[in-house]
């Protein structure tokens, strides 16, 4: 199979657009330089376009892919030739992307990865929207079928489609959509079902909840360095500069939180998590449309993320950490499953992917509340005699002792952020919990454990304290603060329940 | 548990020596530089920062041994060490990936080895065990993987 033939004109087009600077430089220097003559300038501009369209269609002409059974073909190159054949069972994550340009002329990028490496194996620019549909969904069922070793892919389709637990549909209910809603393209080729649909109202709340608090306190910190800068513009009337830097501190918020809004609008616009089988899919984006899928056998931890604002409200955002190239967009680490949606909703999905019991959350003992609050007083005495050096060294400050204030807020801070540690470990997962501007609560699978390890820090030891740090091969789970020989014991209970786990799997798996 | 063989002390105090040298010299001659006026000759400023920098790294050589202990237990291999953090790593055999043992010039001259235990975590080669006397560091890499391949998991993630 070929490309879309609008390739061409597409990649032209992009090109040209980034060359287009290059072209103006090149006018105005013409122009400068009297010996150059702009003919001239125009005749070799001619010439880098010819040349660019004739590598264009030659790339065109040369490109072409093909998926024969097990595995996905791949012959490119003008100059250097190059022939690359994937084994279809190897293929991790296929991603379909359109960007502004793309969607004008009905074209999309499809992006097939696999494991080795970080870079993409296979990349297909551009196809047609339907034909990047068709063949995600293609290299999906072909790498079932490859899993299970069976030569009909269809029956492994619709086997697998009817081996789904009836039950799932119900427990995702509240947050599920029908799969009525399906695109035909979708729904034609593949059992697939809306997991979740962001929706306006969501899409709008979750932007409006998008913005990090703390951000405010910078605006507001910089204020006395705002107001002695104003002062020369507004005159300095009793009172006025400091009406017109609140003024200013104010409209500066908004705007922060306006942008903060708009990047969360545009990145989850019309965002729709789809389950096929094993995989989640899910599509986003504004300007740009992501597609990609979440392989859930590589799940490797839950993370259900609440800000201080979304917990206020009773939102929760939910990501899925899988293993493989972490840090990559898609081909690994975490993949945002569900943005925005209730505290009941996010754990009905959780559990739905992922079924962990509940359990209540063990918070540190007290002593490391104390121990927070003694770290946040330090903290505020080191700021103070800092500023108070300032003051006595360098420039006089306004307000030198205004950090001493701080010291009333350290015990309250303390608390806050003890009150948002915790662990719970259930007959098959481990449960962690910290933070309080964003608060993250990690499920991990006790199958998934790589190591674990407890570690204590001079200052931990002291009060008796010790961290658990659970990895895994999608990222650490840490049980800050625990006591001591609590730390110990579900040092050993995990590591047992991971032997144990790894050891029944392998047992399920050999029956089959 | 086993401890690390005692010729690992020579082995970090000879890192403890190259930092206090290097240390040393960068004190020598930023006291010969004299920015402001010090009594004393640069090579006394030398002198005292090499005896306090290497008296503090042999120090911590030992403590760093005192705090190291390992065993290979049934399911899991143990490793206790840190000396101002203590941290106990547990790595069920499992999920061993590769165990690789690196000898290094020093190591070498010492006889010494390091063993280390790959897993597809996160944290990647953090589980590595220093200062084991060679032939014991070649049985433990054979042991390591012989576990690692008794306890055959199907699926490395």
């Amino acid at each position: 199979m070929r490309l879309h033939p609008l390739t061409v004109v597409y990649r032209i087009g992009r090109r040209a657009v980034s060359l287009g600077w290059g072209v103006v430089v090149g006018f105005a220097g013409a122009s400068s330089i009297p010996f150059v003559d702009a003919r001239l300038v125009v005749a070799a501009l001619a010439v880098a376009l010819l040349a660019l369209v004739g590598y264009e269609v030659a790339r065109y002409r040369r490109f072409t892919y093909a998926l024969a059974g097990t595995t996905l073909e791949l012959r490119s190159g003008v100059l250097s030739r190059r022939e690359r054949e994937i084994p279809i069972e190897r293929v991790q994550n296929v991603d379909v992307s359109r960007s502004v340009g793309q969607r004008l002329l009905g074209l999309a990028t499809v992006r097939v990865e696999t494991a080795g490496g970080g870079s993409t194996e296979a990349l297909l620019e551009c196809v047609s929207a339907a034909a990047a549909d068709d063949l995600q969904t293609d290299l999906r069922r072909l790498k079932r079928a490859a899993a299970r070793g069976d030569a009909d892919a269809e029956d492994a389709t619709g086997g697998s489609g009817d081996a789904r637990p009836g039950g799932e549909a119900g427990a995702a209910d509240g947050v599920a959509t029908t799969g009525g809603e399906l695109d035909a393209t979708a729904g034609a080729t593949d059992e697939a079902e809306v997991v979740f649909d962001l929706g306006r109202r969501r899409l709008v709340l979750a932007s409006a909840l998008s913005f990090d608090v703390r951000l405010l306190s910078v605006v507001f910190v910089a204020q006395p360095v705002v107001q002695p800068l104003l002062a020369p513009l507004v005159g300095d009337l009793a009172g006025v500069t400091t009406v017109v830097a609140l003024v200013v501190a104010v409209l500066t918020a908004v705007a922060l939180w306006v942008a903060s809004a708009a990047r969360t609008f545009a990145r989850y616009y019309g965002f729709r998590l789809v389950r096929a089988g094993d995989d989640l899919r899910y599509e986003r984006g504004l300007s740009r449309r992501y597609t990609g899928t979440i392989p859930l056998e590589k799940l490797q931890t839950l993370a259900v993320e609440e800000t201080a604002l979304e917990r206020a409200f009773g939102y929760a955002s939910l990501s899925v950490v899988t293993a493989g190239s972490v840090g990559s967009n898609t081909g690994g680490g975490s993949a945002a499953a569900v943005p925005l949606a209730t505290r009941g909703d996010v754990l009905a999905l959780a559990r739905d992917l992922e079924p962990f019991a509940d359990a209540a959350m063990e918070r540190p003992p007290t002593r490391a509340r104390r121990r927070y609050a003694v770290r946040y007083a330090l903290g505020v005495g080191v700021l103070l005699a800092l500023t108070t050096a300032v003051n006595a060294l360098v420039t006089p400050l306004p307000y030198a002792w205004a950090p001493a204030l701080l010291l009333v807020l350290a015990p309250v801070a303390a608390h806050l952020k003890w009150r948002n540690v915790g662990v719970a470990l259930t007959d098959d997962h481990a449960v962690v919990q910290r933070g309080f501007w964003t608060r993250r609560t990690r499920v991990v699978p006790h199958d998934r454990v790589q190591t674990v390890a407890v570690s204590a820090t001079l200052f931990q030891r002291r009060r008796e304290l010790a961290s658990v740090a659970i990895d895994t091969a999608g990222g650490d789970a840490v049980a800050l603060d625990c006591d001591a020989e609590r730390a110990s014991a579900i040092r050993s209970r995990v590591a047992e329940r991971a032997v144990d786990a790894v050891g029944a799997r392998r047992d399920g798996n050999d029956s089959h | 548990m086993e401890r690390l063989h005692t010729r690992v002390l020579l082995q970090w105090s000879a890192g403890a020596l190259v930092t206090a040298v290097v240390l040393a010299a960068v004190a020598g001659v930023v006291a010969s530089l004299d920015p402001v006026p010090v009594p004393v000759s640069p090579l006394a400023v030398a002198g005292v920062a090499f005896g306090i920098v290497f008296v503090l790294g042999v120090a911590y050589a030992v403590l760093r041994y005192r705090s190291w202990r390992y065993e290979v237990r049934a399911d899991t291999l143990y490793i206790e060490r840190g000396v101002l953090t203590r941290v106990e790593t547990v790595v069920p055999y499992v999920r061993v990936q590769h165990v690789d043992s690196q000898r290094g010039p020093l190591e070498r001259l010492l006889g010494l080895g390091t063993v280390v235990v790959y897993t597809a975590g996160s944290r990647g080669a953090d589980v590595s065990i220093p200062g084991v006397a060679a032939e014991r560091a070649t049985a433990l890499q054979e042991r390591l993987r012989d576990l690692a391949i008794e306890s055959e998991p199907t699926d490395a993630v």
